[in-house]
């Protein structure tokens, strides 16, 4: 019981630095870590800007409502170091997202983790793999 | 063979009207110096009378008249109309090239063999220019201000800039171009004080033909270093929606309830020592010049010692002295610092406004940095869009009332370690997005040793008698990679500020409800 506990903490330490990389701002002033959020949703754009970069996903509530949520990731700069390109994440690319929400309420989450349908996490490649996933 | 190589070498260093020139060690035109272009091409690039936002002025493109396609004509005369609120520079935001040389504001041009650093007093601007003939690392990446290549043809510096997004201007009057656009600059000393300065634009999306500007950039010489002009902050200090703190932005005072502050207190803690060989000058001087990450171990989350949490990243405590790794607040300084960590506070981080960090957190924000060792200088070009200047002759500072983000810096070499002292700080900054405190009475003492060829050690000594009981110091380790400086754009990209001052007003309503 011990021994998973730690490993939780390890990876939830990783995803939290992995966030954080390159932040310009202090993300828990913005975001809340008492609104996780998990959706699904399809990407409608990615802004490839710095401080951080942007990924707009569609995302449709339990009204059948779609609406676009921003998620904030890691700065361009740092995904451009890491061998990723725009044309990496094309429009349509269907993304399940662990993040927390922002605290104005807005559709708006600082992302923590991106999964593909085939379980490849999102922004997991190095230089030498500038590809969509690891 | 020699004879000639004489001749060419003398013909070099002459101008027209006879003066020599200066040259750089390795024979090349001498561009360091403090320069501005004087003249009205920042306002209007052709020829143009006055308006209420811009003085006359005669064209400087080559043959009086840019070159447009007929629809590009008419997006220019919608530019110009709508310039009050759609000229890029009315946000702040990165100028591009040509337009940054024009500009009415000084900058200084810093010369190696390898590179050539343009600092801009404008909004704390930078363009490193490469000479050594290494390509881009990152083509085809675009940029506000593109990707800067140079080499010598003769004594002309021509600079191929590439990779400019298509959202700069030419000048104020809504020139414009598209992003393929393609400038080649050509630099050239007429005489000491005088540089011609030639750019052409090459744009087949928008113009019908390469066209040519041509001006003259002359040397400041009443000036010893140039100062900052942070527009956004100016404006946003202005408007009221970065709020002056009290404690500690220049003037403030000491507070009367403050216990005194112990200069002596501080350890003298001996200097890293140079294990291995590490990269000399052929004067023995320490080569630190290149592109460094700081190993900074979250210090830009806090820099004592804690764990990480959801949204927080953990920080190991950077803190070498006092031994154990607590900083020496003031007691109203240790409260106002738990304060600033509370969500209604993250907005009042000058960072999160896309300010200029500050000494010494540039050098851990966390973005990497490049150094530069021209001939009695140490410019550090930050990613994070600002620079340092640290100059090696003993100038002493800068008059009290001028007040800078980056503070007044001169430096000194100590055997292997370069020592610099800084001061003049304004008291904006935050050390940290948790909000460890500095004010405008900070001085900081900072070392950069070289440990080996990779590694520098840095430590930072501050003594800030307003908010703290004695002088600390901080050390980490920066390392040297096989990498290039990209752009951080961070105004023009920086939506995160709305969210935080979404959560700050709501904050001071609900304060307001209460009462």
């Amino acid at each position: 019981m011990a021994h998973s506990f730690k490993l939780v903490t390890a990876i939830l330490t990783l995803v939290v630095f992995f966030n954080n990389a390159f932040a310009h701002h202090a993300f828990a002033a913005e975001f809340d870590r008492e609104k996780p959020v998990r959706l699904t949703g399809t990407v409608t754009e990615m802004r490839w800007a710095n401080p951080h970069a942007w990924i707009y996903v569609d995302v449709e509530n339990s009204n059948g409502e779609v609406v676009n949520w921003a998620l904030e990731t890691r700065a361009a700069n740092n995904l451009i170091r890491l061998g990723w390109r725009p044309a990496d994440l094309p429009v349509g690319t269907v993304l399940e997202i662990h993040g927390w929400q922002a605290r104005n309420d807005s559709p708006t989450a600082s992302l923590s983790a991106a999964t593909l349908p085939d379980g490849r996490k999102l922004f997991a490649g190095t230089p030498d793999q500038p590809t969509q996933a690891e | 063979m020699l004879p000639y190589l004489w001749i060419l070498l003398a013909l070099i260093t002459v101008s027209a009207s006879g003066q020599t020139l200066p040259q750089t060690a390795d024979g090349k035109p001498d561009l360091q110096g403090i320069w501005r272009a004087v003249n009205r091409a920042s306002y209007d690039l052709e020829n143009h009378v006055a308006r209420d936002d811009m003085p006359a002025g005669v064209s400087v493109v080559d043959g009086g008249e840019i070159p447009y396609q007929l629809w590009a004509t008419e997006q220019q005369l919608r530019n110009f109309e709508n310039r009050s609120f759609e000229d890029p520079l009315r946000n702040c935001f990165l100028p591009g090239v040509p337009r940054i040389m024009a500009m009415e504001s000084p900058f200084q041009i810093f010369q190696t063999t390898d590179h050539i650093a343009i600092t801009f007093e404008w909004q704390q601007v930078f363009r490193l220019i490469y000479t050594n003939g290494s390509p881009p690392l990152y083509a085809g990446i675009e940029s506000w201000m593109g990707n800067s290549r140079g080499h010598w043809e003769g004594d002309v510096l021509v600079v191929e800039v590439i990779d400019q997004n298509d959202k700069t201007w030419l000048d104020a009057a809504g020139n414009f171009h598209s992003e393929e656009i393609l400038v080649t600059e050509r630099y050239q000393l007429l005489d000491t004080d005088t540089i011609e300065y030639e750019a052409t634009i090459d744009d087949p999306k928008v113009f019908t033909r390469p066209w040519t500007i041509k001006l003259e950039l002359q040397r400041q010489t009443h000036m010893d270093g140039i100062l900052e002009y942070q527009c956004q902050a100016e404006k946003e200090e202005a408007s009221g929606d970065f709020e002056r703190d009290e404690n500690t932005w220049y003037p403030a005072p000491i507070p009367v309830d403050n216990e005194p502050f112990d200069v002596d207190a501080s350890e003298s803690l001996p200097l890293p020592t140079t294990l291995a060989e590490i990269p000399r000058f052929s004067d023995g001087t320490p080569d630190i010049s290149g592109y460094f990450m700081a190993d900074a171990g979250g210090a830009n989350y806090g820099l004592e010692k804690h764990d990480g949490a959801i949204l927080l990243p953990p920080s190991r405590g950077q803190v070498v002295d006092p031994a154990d790794g607590t900083l020496p607040y003031q007691a109203w300084a240790r409260a106002e610092r738990i304060d600033r960590e509370l969500p209604h506070r993250g907005y009042d981080d000058p960072t999160a406004h896309c300010f200029v960090a500050g000494v010494p957190r540039s050098h851990y924000v966390p973005a990497p940095f490049f150094i530069l060792q021209p001939p009695g200088y140490v410019v550090v070009l930050h990613e994070r869009m600002s620079w340092r200047r640290i100059a090696l002759d003993d100038r002493g500072h800068l008059p009290d009332k001028i007040r800078l983000w980056q503070g007044h810096s001169v430096g000194r070499w100590e055997e292997n370690t370069l020592v610099v002292e800084s001061q003049n700080f304004n008291g904006k900054s935050w050390l940290n997005e948790t909000g460890d405190v500095v004010s405008h009475m900070q001085t900081v003492v900072e070392t950069f040793t070289p440990v080996s060829e990779n590694q520098i050690i840095y430590r930072a000594t501050v003594s800030d008698p307003i908010p703290y009981t004695r002088p600390w110091t901080i050390e980490m380790p920066f390392n040297r990679e096989n990498q290039e400086l990209l752009e951080v754009a961070c105004l023009e990209d920086n939506v995160d500020l709305q969210h935080l001052k979404d959560v700050r007003d709501e904050y001071r309503a609900r304060q307001i409800d209460e009462e």
